[in-house]
């Protein structure tokens, strides 16, 4: 990340559609760059993703998530942490709509989405919270 | 988010502007369902207003795609955003529902 980099933190409270309020602060930042609307799509998706994930798996104690964003013309970073209790990564299990098209359960695709369109995917839970990073190039 | 729907030869147009996320989708379930129980099974979903997503109210968009499998129908989109054409494509839509660059072509496709 070079010089010309911004840094935007926020907390973000358990509300409905929070995950908006991350969306346009990084539309805010991606206008700042120059960056088209356009190229920031999948961005926003993760950011989407993670931000709802987070409000909602991360247990009634935790009442509110962490939102960082480093952007640069070249590369966006985004780190979305919560404060829950944590769970077993390895548990995590990949959607297929063939088996969703016959289950009550049809959800369940967060994690999917963040890391088929991030460059970089990280994800790291302990039982006082879990963090996602997320890498997308611009260029 | 909300909605307008409108039937022209037999098909379901729904126009949606805004956030797509549990309650959209269920907005739009429940229109579906309405035309669905009266016999009408071509659906296009027009999202040129619709800029932000999540899968939550995606979801929704595969319960409904499962009742109109059920009923021999089918479902096509109009006016994707990039980034929610690759949502789509992720979340495996794409081998259920088609896409259109219009809602001739749209029309044309049943």
């Amino acid at each position: 990340m070079d010089q010309n980099s911004v840094v935007l933190k926020m907390f973000l409270p358990k509300i409905p559609s929070a995950e908006l309020v991350a969306i346009q602060a990084l539309d805010q930042m991606a206008n700042y760059f120059g960056i088209p609307s356009e190229t920031m799509g999948e961005a926003k998706i993760m950011v989407t993703e993670a931000v709802i994930n987070a409000l909602e798996h991360s247990g009634d104690g935790n009442r509110q998530v962490r939102v960082e964003f480093k952007m640069s013309k070249e590369k966006l970073i985004i780190f979305v942490r919560d404060y829950g209790t944590g769970f077993n990564t390895a548990s995590i299990q990949v959607p297929d709509i063939k088996d969703k098209l016959h289950s009550r359960n049809k959800r369940g695709w967060g994690m999917k989405l963040m890391k088929n369109m991030a460059d970089d995917f990280i994800v790291e839970s302990k039982p006082t919270g879990t963090k996602i990073t997320l890498t997308k190039n611009l260029i | 988010m909300t909605l307008t729907s409108t039937l022209k030869d037999g098909c379901l147009i729904i126009t949606t502007d805004g956030y797509l996320n549990n309650t959209g989708g269920e907005l739009i379930a429940e229109e579906c369902y309405k035309f669905l129980d009266d016999g009408v099974n071509k659906i296009v979903i027009d999202l040129l207003l619709t800029k932000v997503v999540n899968s939550i109210g995606i979801s929704i968009l595969i319960e409904i795609l499962e009742r109109l499998i059920n009923a021999e129908g089918k479902m096509i989109f109009i006016n994707l955003d990039p980034a929610i054409d690759k949502t789509f494509a992720i979340m495996g839509l794409s081998q259920f529902a088609g896409k259109a660059g219009s809602l001739e072509e749209a029309l044309g496709a049943f």
